[in-house]
């Protein structure tokens, strides 16, 4: 026992790590002295190396540890490159998801496939607008598939530089714009996401951890919303289902995401440096300019023989109140259909599709995904005419 | 291919490994020729052949130089390099820049002119790597360096991975002799390369992306008037920003290729400590500071001239650094005003600099805290997209705007605040000696403890691989 570890100590020099200087070999250029060299700190830099090595182990094992513990466990992250994944698998014949988190949450990509014949390529992007999906799909010349749009109205409606907006048009154009380098970085990153907890930049980074601190903010300031914590497990085809934690109803999660919606989803207050009838004429002016640019887009792609279907997918709650109020059906759904011509399936229109709960009001459960996908493609395939 | 994504790291993983394991120094000079040309292709790959044919000219170019029999023609062939090396910045760089000022020049006179809007990708780092290379014509010219007979080492000499796309900007005459012999693989080299790369991370992933950058980009993209303390924290985060990004590249790059066996110069020098303007750009992208000074400022006459003419020759100076940066007048104005500022210095310094009370440390202190002020006001039109922004930015600054909005969080203030009260301690702590005698001074312990602390760091902070600011210079 006691060979073996001198040995170890001897192979690892141990007893001499803190205490070695350079040599004078060392010290030197291979060839002749250079004009320049940059001076090496005298310290014994292999014993920090070993123990900053078995330290930043230990702390990161336990850093994981920790994750687990709260309850996090080994999951994709929904960035800009998983999405331009799934981009590159778009076909010119291929049934495309796009539009928000509640068609990247509700859509069973079997049931569909069960359904419709196809296998659908999931395009929503959590937090976004569907317009730039939707511009990208129709500028696409070689696309003549079907589109499964969702709308919310608050994101649907979101104006050019609004966080929903950025979100989209930054995703879009990363598809477009794809270095080799960023491309193997995700291949590299996703065996190391399904397998390590705590990689989660949304909850568990240095930056989500400091924006959790208690600090009370000056009165008046105009500080953005939190946003829910994490509550969704992605897999490589970008299909959400919802963490065991949130779907239980009433869950202590669960409470926490719905009173997250409600400042998430009020409109901010007018901005205090353009005159507030300006700024709602601004404002109606966008929502008609989304509306002519849905129509546009829409028309190409009808034009190449593809086609369309807008799906409002099950919220409830206080969130179904708040979303009611701030743009009734009147005034968002029913002229989108009119001004489009496009079919839409509101889930509220049909009793199968009205009975489900949302835990925290605004998507449904991984199991409730299945059913409502399944009862919801008889309606898609009359809708498109399959 | 950037220094925080996984993919620099396997790379250099990669590179590294098998760099140590070749025996033949051939070999491996080859080895880093092919890794730097995939380094540069992983973002696009046809603009490695830009890189190549830029390099190449210069290569012939500089024979040609060495080998003119007199002055004018030696001349010549320089003008030839220059001009080819500076047409292809301005092609990339400053084509729609110039067509824009073209169009609002010719409209003065009443011609309406619509130019076509060039559609062109701007080769990432084209600023830098056009310097390495019309360094190694200058020197040959000025008669500093002899031509390289090898193709390849001249290639490897611009192109060398870790300084090729930000800096520093490595001239060809400090490079090339340190691939005349293979170097010895030297653990504690090795092992000082791979502490300063930690290092360098840190500032960038931990310090300028999750601290800073959030609160800068959100202050500079407000639409909307701003009170005093948001716009000044805004400016103190771009300030910090910038440092960390920057500094945090070169520093990376320059432990990068210690770990290869290469020694590159400091860029930076704790240069929020600068007393003074001169003094700031002795610690500031140093590299680009000594080449504007080498090749335009002394050949323009320096300060070996009149008073008025060095004055202007500083002015030209600074507005071609400025210039440099970016096409775009903000990027001018920047420039102009530190050419201003070292003007105004010049002249205090005949005025003042023999009085006592100029060397008291509270003046010195004074003087620091001035040059910090006007750096960072000069910032304002460096990080602004246009005059309407910079203009807003600086009423907030000074109290234009009591009414404005507040849009930072008390945690951001704190943040900037903390960050920006240690970067300048530390400044000021260091100011008189480089790093690696405070390294030095530090027990084993305290290395340690602060080599654990970043490397956790930045597994902690979970970067999102974001662009250095000086990838689009």
């Amino acid at each position: 026992m006691r060979s073996s570890i001198s040995s170890f100590k001897k192979r690892l020099r141990l007893p001499r790590l803190f205490f070695r200087r350079p040599s004078k070999e060392e010290q030197t250029h291979g060839g002749p002295p250079l004009e320049f060299e940059r001076p090496i700190p005298p310290a014994p830099w292999r014993g920090i190396a070993v123990i900053v090595t078995i330290i930043v182990i230990s702390a990161t094992s336990a850093w994981e540890l920790h994750s687990r513990a709260l309850g996090y466990g080994p999951t994709l992250n929904d960035n800009e490159d998983l999405w331009t994944l799934a981009r590159g698998r778009v076909e010119p014949e291929s049934i495309v998801i796009i539009g928000d988190s509640r068609a990247w949450f509700d859509c069973d990509l079997d049931e569909f496939e069960k359904g419709l014949g196809k296998r659908p390529v999931q395009l929503a992007i959590a937090g976004s607008t569907a317009m730039p999906a939707l511009a990208d799909l129709a500028n696409d010349k070689s696309f003549h598939g079907t589109v499964i749009c969702s709308f919310v109205p608050m994101l649907f409606f979101a104006p050019p530089g609004s966080p929903p907006m950025e979100r989209a048009e930054k995703t879009v154009k990363r598809f477009h714009n794809q270095t080799p380098a960023q491309r193997v970085s995700e291949y590299l990153a996703m065996p190391l996401e399904e397998r390590v907890a705590f990689l989660k930049p949304d909850d568990l980074s240095l930056e989500a951890l400091l924006n959790q601190l208690p600090i009370p903010n000056r009165s008046g300031a105009l500080v953005p919303p939190r946003f829910p914590p994490y509550f969704d497990v992605v897999d490589h085809e970008r299909r959400a289902r919802m963490w065991e934690k949130c779907a239980e109803p009433g869950s202590k999660l669960a409470k926490e995401v719905q009173q997250i919606w409600l400042p998430l989803f009020t409109p901010p207050p007018p901005p205090t440096y353009i005159p507030q009838d300006i700024f709602m004429a601004k404002m109606k002016e966008g929502i008609q300019k989304r509306f002519a640019d849905t129509a546009a887009a829409i028309e190409k792609i009808r034009d190449r023989g593809g086609k369309i279907v807008f799906v409002r997918f099950p919220h409830s709650g206080g969130l179904k109140e708040l979303e009611d109020k701030i743009m009734p059906r009147q005034q968002s759904w029913d002229p989108l259909l009119q001004m489009t011509h496009a079919p839409g399936i509101y889930y509220s229109d049909f009793p199968e599709l009205s009975g489900f709960n949302c835990p925290e009001w605004s998507h449904l459960t991984a199991g409730d995904s299945v059913e409502f996908s399944k009862r919801l493609v008889p309606h898609l395939r009359e809708a498109l005419k399959m | 291919m950037l220094f925080n994504s996984l993919t620099f790291v396997v790379f250099y993983v990669v590179v590294t490994t098998l760099y140590w394991s070749f025996r033949g120094w051939e070999l491996r000079k080859n080895l880093l020729v092919v890794a730097s040309y995939i380094f540069y292709g992983a973002w696009n790959p046809p603009f490695a052949a830009l890189l190549f044919s830029t390099t190449a000219m210069d290569f012939w170019l500089g024979r040609q130089i060495a080998k003119a029999q007199n002055q004018s023609g030696k001349k010549r062939w320089l003008v030839a390099s220059v001009c080819m090396n500076l047409s292809m910045l301005g092609f990339f760089k400053y084509g729609n820049f110039l067509l824009q000022n073209f169009q609002w020049l010719v409209a003065r006179v009443g011609i309406i002119y619509q130019p076509p809007h060039l559609d062109i990708l701007l080769p990432v780092g084209i600023s830098f790597y056009t310097f390495h290379s019309l360094s190694y014509t200058l020197d040959i010219y000025r008669g500093v360096l002899q031509p390289t007979r090898s193709l390849r080492d001249f290639i490897l000499a611009v192109s060398f991975f870790p300084q090729l796309v930000a800096g520093p900007i490595v001239r060809a005459g400090d490079f090339l002799p340190q691939l005349a012999h293979p170097p010895r693989l030297k653990a504690n080299q090795f092992l000082w390369g791979l502490a300063l790369m930690t290092l360098g991370l840190f500032e960038k992933i931990v310090l300028a992306d999750t601290l800073l950058s959030g609160p800068a980009d959100r202050i500079f993209d407000y639409p909307g008037p701003l009170v005093a303390l948001d716009s000044w924290a805004g400016v103190l985060a771009f300030a910090g920003q910038i440092f960390f990004d920057f500094a945090g590249y070169s520093i990376t790059a320059i432990g990068a290729a210690l770990t290869l066996g290469f020694h590159l110069k400091d860029n930076f020098r704790f240069p929020y400590a600068a007393i003074g303007f001169s003094d700031f750009w002795r610690r500031w992208h140093i590299s680009l500071s000594t080449f504007l000074r080498d090749y335009l400022y002394i050949p323009l006459g320096g300060n070996q001239v009149r008073p008025f003419r060095m004055a202007l020759n500083l002015v030209i100076v600074m507005f071609l650094g400025g210039l440099w940066h970016g096409a775009a007048w903000t990027f001018v104005v920047w420039g102009l005003l530190h050419g201003s500022y070292l003007v105004i210095e010049r002249v205090f310094r005949i005025f003042f600099e023999n009085k006592t009370w100029a060397g008291h440390p509270l003046t010195r202190v004074v003087a620091g805290f001035g040059t910090y002020g006007a750096v960072c006001i000069a910032w304002v039109f460096f990080r602004a997209s246009d005059f309407t922004i910079a203009s807003r930015m600086l009423t907030g600054m000074f109290g234009g705007h009591p009414t404005g909005d507040m849009i930072l969080t008390t945690r951001e203030l704190l943040q900037i605040g903390i960050v920006t009260t240690g970067v300048i301690a530390m400044h000021w702590t260091m100011r008189a000696e480089s790093f690696e005698t405070t390294v030095m001074r530090l027990p084993a312990w305290a290395i340690t403890a602060i080599g654990s602390f970043m490397t956790f760091a930045i597994i902690f902070t979970q970067g999102t691989s974001n662009a250095f600011i000086y990838f689009q210079f």
